[in-house]
């Protein structure tokens, strides 16, 4: 077990960073490290080229823009979790992050990190998807913005091309009356990967809520997007949205329905689909109280 | 840019260079020369020699490595050293200021929150980014925040309190006391008795307490291991032509090179080889080992070692393996793959059964757990040039390497010297002599250098010699009043590849089921089986834990039926003192009523049991372990524990010399009480030497809880040695006749007239001038004779044994499955506590691990006999989020047997928590789980399966 030796580049600026990703057959970017180098030591990848991209000031931003949030991709999980910007903004963000690995870990790893994995079971990308983010990616060619919906593929696939460099999660103001919650099951009380995920965000108005999305994780190859839930909530009334009240559960019957899980040490199929189904009712009612 | 060919090579080693770095660690700036793929902790350990900072797991999983960069925790291990330039580092070597320790280290000592000290050095650098932050944090905080760092020893129980006591310290505060009632057997003494900080801490906490992975020796070089890819083959043949061609390798060992010598762990199943000669038997199995500069190397080298295998058919199920024609583990032994069988049968079985008013039976599976020692195996080997070899081991078992590696080499005990150097934590797995502490004696001997060999966390699974996974069919019957008339019970033990311990183990199983209740009539028909897995071993309250949660579990589904209170029935049977069990076992000591009476009270029982809401429930458990094996693991009629006290000329100090080894646990501290107490002086006055087979006098080690009893009485014999000495010096002195002299505090004095004494010291140095050196010595060895006649009598026995009771109340998320330990009132006969503080830890420790196999772990095969979850990412051990609040007592007790009264408490407290969490679990969910870990899935689909 040991990290392979490899080229160390740290550039200063995502121009720099770009042109040596784009000149180097296998590099890969290195910001917390926490996933890269564990499978680098376990073996499991290697690579000529490793590009740091912690010196680059405009990935460590964050800051709102007319009512746009943006937090660069190499903000880490404790500075997501602690930044009073966030939190006014929308806490689901930060309490999402704070929810992820240890201290240690979250003092590292970063949310470009953790959604360019492209891990089913990331904890950032179901509230992100929930409020539907979009993501700035730069390359030589300049910047494009894709809609976080269209950038999980499949597990630890993403729409990310080669030599590009996710740059900035940019998250819209959601209107006043809105929730959002990220509901989280892993088997130990802390520290510990997400058997099953639950992201809900419910707008509401007048006691109505008119618009709902409630994103499942680690159930499916990617965070995913339950739309027969969010049909089910859509249009609902917000008192009819209590504890194992008939709506409520099949709202989380529904997002269960949605789910793709798969058998793995952590869990079995069946195991995960009952978890949705509670997860969800607890994501939702979290999400009003939040509101 | 593909870089091709020679040129590119040498492009590419260009390129991949060291780079300089600037970092200030600790305060002073460094410029350092890193390689690309340098970690910090690497960078720390290595180049700056800060060895206070440990690698536990390497993956980031276990926060052994943590230090504060910029202020924060990171783990070290998965942070590139270039990633750190032009940053401020603090490791653990920082935070004291000359000879003032910092509040934090000082409540980490004066708590006991320091076992092994292996997750200390990154425990208390993350308490303090925690406490610089908030300096207030609640309780619920420090549990949350701190659970990025494991520890394996404590059950954090300590370390909280430490951390609240920093607080106070740091906030100016004067900490809370802790509210603690001495037992009625140490009212009288001075030494013994009293809540001391361990020996040890102090270095621990400053993270100078130097483990074997810490050790540099000059030219030393490094050794690994090939391991078997595939769970069973035959070697056809292993080419190293390639390997040896890797610049920096120096040999390459394969089977062909080392004797054919069989080793193992109990002489009637040896059947290890030192490589593998012709076959390989699990996903794991040693197949060659090579030297190296450096690790990379060895690594590097051995993925060019060409192994022709040709595959046979393998098993891993334990009751396949049985089963005719299944593939065969080992040809001309072990039929059927049956490693072990004992049938026993005490009293009459048939008889029992008809006497019963109620019968109950039922299949209960344990689970296939590792003990995870934060540390991880290392050793280091060195020749001289009279033939005489250096072994600096991390080992609970100094002499067992030692005897073994004599055999192996065929040389004299004379010729070798093991050393343990600290240990960071064993729990079973470093009891016995292992692969490592072999191969790198012969690695070193073939290279004229010293080697260092250590495990990588997936290594350590894959050797192995966890607990065994038993199936356990067990059959109670019961008087209408709840007596036991007679009990059955059938277990099979899944072995893995090799026997290690497993006979002992099998044993175990059946015999340790009798020493906790009386009944006169038991049959146990054991089995322990090979599998083509990692070989099953010792593992805290060997053998028991499995069948003692079958059984705490079925007697409380038994008082169910009988309609009976759940500690009532265990108050009918429970074991008394002075009793001779049905399977020849003499059980001295016992107050085990006092446990029971003790947790009833504590935990409200009376208010609970039966009365929580739904998705609450408490249950009970107990169980009870050896105070030391009876008899040694191979024949030899040497004492078990011996000790040499030497006195200073001049009388100020007493070092005490001693076989045994502190794994942890203690068992330093405990010795110089027990030996202090004997000689009449201070605490303050002793140091220890220990585990160092050239100095200290032999002493068997640590396991089967047997130190505290037996290197307790032997350190104890030997102070009283020394004491005789000292009073026949101080009789000249005060010219009055050594029968009316005493030995306390320092002082000697005469018994009917205190006031009339001289200095300890001054007797001790008139001693030595006449005399010469002031030297006592003590031995034990186990009352002769121990256990009964038959076949396997002597597994189970012990001069005494201990015994314990814990109550859980648990609170299950019933829409997840998911459990919450909440409480655990925990009871406890170890005798005379020589230390409270250092047996409440162990308590605690025993407990939360406990506790933590229960709910979280089980080791996970793929179809091919491949472990799954070899890290501490995938198996989850107890974080300090999950702990809950334990609260354990001691009751008055003394066993003769014992030194001034003590028995164990390291393994016993254990066996009690399995039962006792499966027990809460069913009276909070109304059904019962059969089959461990208890994990949030079996628990909803009995909630699903109840409701339906």
């Amino acid at each position: 077990m040991y990290i392979s030796d490899f080229n160390y580049h740290k550039p200063q600026s995502l121009k720099e960073a770009c042109r040596i990703l784009a000149s180097s057959p296998d590099a890969a970017l290195l910001a917390g490290g926490t996933d890269l180098l564990v499978e680098i030591k376990q073996g499991l990848r290697h690579h000529q080229d490793i590009v740091s991209i912690n010196d680059i000031p405009e990935l460590k931003l964050i800051n709102i823009e007319n009512n746009y949030l943006q937090i660069g991709a190499a903000v880490t999980h404790n500075e997501i979790a602690n930044s009073k910007i966030i939190k006014g903004f929308c806490p689901a963000i930060s309490e999402s992050a704070a929810k992820i690995g240890s201290d240690q870990i979250r003092n590292v790893g970063t949310i470009g990190g953790n959604l360019c994995t492209g891990a089913s079971c990331c904890d950032m990308g179901p509230i992100l998807l929930a409020l539907d983010a979009a993501l700035e990616i730069f390359s030589t060619k300049g910047t494009r913005t894709v809609s976080l919906r269209d950038f999980f593929i499949n597990h630890k696939e993403t729409s990310l091309n080669n030599g590009e460099v996710l740059s900035k999660i940019i998250v819209s103001k959601t209107q006043s009356e809105t929730g959002a919650y990220f509901e989280k099951f892993g088997l130990r009380e802390a520290a510990s990967i997400s058997v099953a995920s639950v992201a809900a965000v419910i707008e509401s108005e007048n006691g109505m809520c008119t618009n709902a999305c409630i994103v499942i994780g680690a159930v499916a190859p990617t965070p995913r997007i339950s739309n027969k839930a969010n049909q089910i909530l859509k249009g609902c009334k917000i008192t009819e949205l209590t504890e194992n009240s008939p709506l409520l559960v099949k709202t989380g019957e529904a997002a269960s329905d949605d789910s793709l899980p798969i058998d793995d040490i952590r869990s079995s199929t069946e195991y995960r689909r009952d978890l949705i189904k509670s997860l969800t009712q607890r994501a939702v009612l979290k999400a009003l109280k939040n509101n | 840019m593909t870089k091709k060919g020679i040129f590119g090579q040498i492009l590419n080693r260009f390129n991949k260079m060291k780079h300089i770095i600037k970092v200030n660690v600790n305060d002073t700036d460094y410029e350092v020369a890193v390689k690309p793929g340098a970690a910090l902790l690497e960078l720390i350990r290595e180049e700056l020699n800060l060895i206070g900072t440990k690698r536990g797991c390497g993956l980031g999983d276990c926060g052994a490595c943590t230090v504060l960069l910029d202020g924060k925790p990171v783990n070290s291990c998965i942070i590139l050293a270039l990633e750190v330039n032009g940053k401020k580092v603090q490791t653990i070597e920082g935070l004291a200021t000359g000879e003032t320790l910092h509040p934090i280290q000082q409540a980490f000592i004066e708590k006991g929150a320091i076992q092994c000290g292996f997750c200390s050095p990154g425990m208390i650098l993350r308490t303090k980014s925690l406490l610089d932050e908030k300096p207030n944090a609640t309780t619920e905080e420090i549990k949350h925040d701190l659970s990025g760092n494991l520890c394996r020893c404590t059950g954090y129980t300590k370390i909280l309190e430490a951390i609240e006591t920093a607080k106070a310290y740091l906030n100016g505060e004067k900490p809370k006391d802790i509210e603690f009632q001495p037992q009625k057997s140490v009212m009288n003494l001075s030494v013994v008795g009293k809540r001391l900080p361990k020996l040890d801490a102090p270095d621990k906490a400053t993270g100078r307490a130097i483990y074997t992975d810490d050790i540099r020796l000059p030219n030393m070089i490094y050794g690994k291991l090939l391991l078997s890819p595939v769970p069973h083959a035959q070697i056809r043949s292993i080419d190293t032509t390639e390997a040896e061609k890797v610049p920096g390798v120096k040999v390459i060992l394969t089977g062909a090179d080392v004797p054919d010598v069989k080793w193992g762990t109990s002489p009637a199943r040896y059947d290890e080889t030192v490589l593998a000669k012709d076959k390989v038997r699990f996903v794991g199995d040693v197949v060659a080992a090579i030297a190296a500069i450096d690790e990379e190397t060895c690594y590097k080298a051995m993925k060019l070692i060409k192994v022709d295998y040709k595959e046979l058919p393998a098993v891993f199920d334990p009751e396949e393996a049985m089963k005719d024609g299944a593939p065969r583990l080992f040809d001309n032994k072990y039929e059927n793959n049956i490693n072990t069988r004992v049938d026993h049968h005490f009293g009459d079985i048939e008889k029992g059964f008809a006497e019963a008013d109620h019968i109950r039976e039922a299949r209960f599976v344990g689970n296939r757990t590792y003990q995870n020692p934060l540390e991880p195996h290392c050793a280091i080997a060195e020749w001289d040039r009279h033939n005489k070899v250096t072994l600096y081991t991390s080992t609970q078992v100094v002499h067992y390497v030692h005897h073994q590696l004599s055999r192996i080499l065929d040389l004299p005990l004379g010729n070798i010297r093991v050393i343990m150097t600290n240990c960071g934590g064993g729990f079973g797995v470093k009891a016995a002599t292992n692969t490592l502490e072999i191969l790198s004696v012969f690695l070193a001997k073939r290279t004229g250098c010293p080697v260092k060999m250590r495990f990588t966390r997936e290594e350590m699974y894959l050797y192995g010699r966890g607990r065994h996974k038993q199936y356990i069919d067990l059959k109670i019957g019961v008087k209408n009043d709840g007596t036991i008339t007679a009990v059955k019970q059938k277990a099979v033990l899944e072995g893995g590849a090799y026997s290690s311990f497993g006979i002992v183990s099998t044993y175990y199983a059946g015999s340790m089921l009798a020493t906790l209740y009386k009944f006169p009539n038991y049959k146990f028909d054991g089995y322990r089986v090979n599998t083509n897995l990692p070989p099953c071993g010792a593992f805290r309250g060997h053998g028991c834990p499995h069948p003692r949660f079958a059984f705490e579990s079925l007697l409380s589904m038994i008082a169910d039926d009988i309609g009976m209170d759940h500690i009532d029935i265990r108050k009918k049977n429970a074991m008394e003192p002075e009793y001779h069990t049905c399977n020849d076992l003499d059980i001295h000591s016992c107050e085990f009523q006092a446990c029971l009476d003790l947790v009833r009270k504590k935990s409200g029982w009376n208010k609970k049991k039966g009365k929580l809401p739904s998705g609450r429930g408490i249950g009970i458990g107990c169980g009870g372990f050896v105070s030391g094996a009876g008899y040694p693991i191979y024949r030899s009629k040497f004492p078990h524990s011996n000790a040499i006290i030497k006195v200073e000329e001049d009388g100020s100090k007493a070092v005490l010399f001693v076989g045994d080894a502190d794994i942890g646990q203690g068992s330093d501290t405990i010795l110089a009480q027990s030996a202090a107490e004997a000689m009449g002086i201070s605490f303050d006055r002793i140091s220890v030497i220990s585990a160092d087979s050239d100095i200290t006098p032999l002493g068997f080690g640590a396991y089967s809880s047997r130190v505290t009893l037996m290197g307790g009485n032997a350190s104890k014999m030997a102070g009283e040695e020394v004491k005789k000495k000292v009073l026949s010096a101080a009789a000249q002195v005060l010219n009055i006749s050594e029968e009316n002299l005493d030995a306390k505090d320092n002082k000697v004095f005469v018994k009917d007239n205190p006031e009339k004494n001289i200095s300890w010291q001054e007797a001790a140095a008139a001693y030595f001038s006449t005399g010469g050196p002031l030297v006592g010595k003590g031995h034990y060895s186990p009352p002769e004779g121990l256990g009964g006649t038959y076949k396997g009598a002597a597994v189970g026995t012990s001069p005494a044994y201990s015994f314990s009771a814990t109550v859980c109340e648990v609170k299950v998320d019933m829409a997840t499955g998911k459990v919450r330990v909440l409480n655990f009132w925990d009871a406890h006969d170890c005798g005379t506590a020589i230390n409270p503080m250092a047996v409440e830890g162990q308590a605690e420790g025993a407990v939360l691990m406990g506790m933590s196999e229960v709910l979280f772990e089980d080791e996970v095969f793929d179809h091919r006999g491949k472990i799954l979850n070899a890290d501490l990412h995938n198996y989850l051990i107890a974080s300090s989020a999950d702990m809950p609040l334990i609260d354990s007592s001691i009751v008055d007790g003394y066993e003769p047997q014992g030194p001034f009264g003590a028995k164990e408490v390291g393994e016993g407290a254990t066996l009690p928590v399995f039962g006792a969490i499966a027990n809460a679990i069913e009276d909070a969910i109304g059904v019962r789980i059969y089959d461990l870990p208890i994990t949030p899935e079996k628990i909803l689909k009995a909630i699903k399966s109840k409701s339906k």
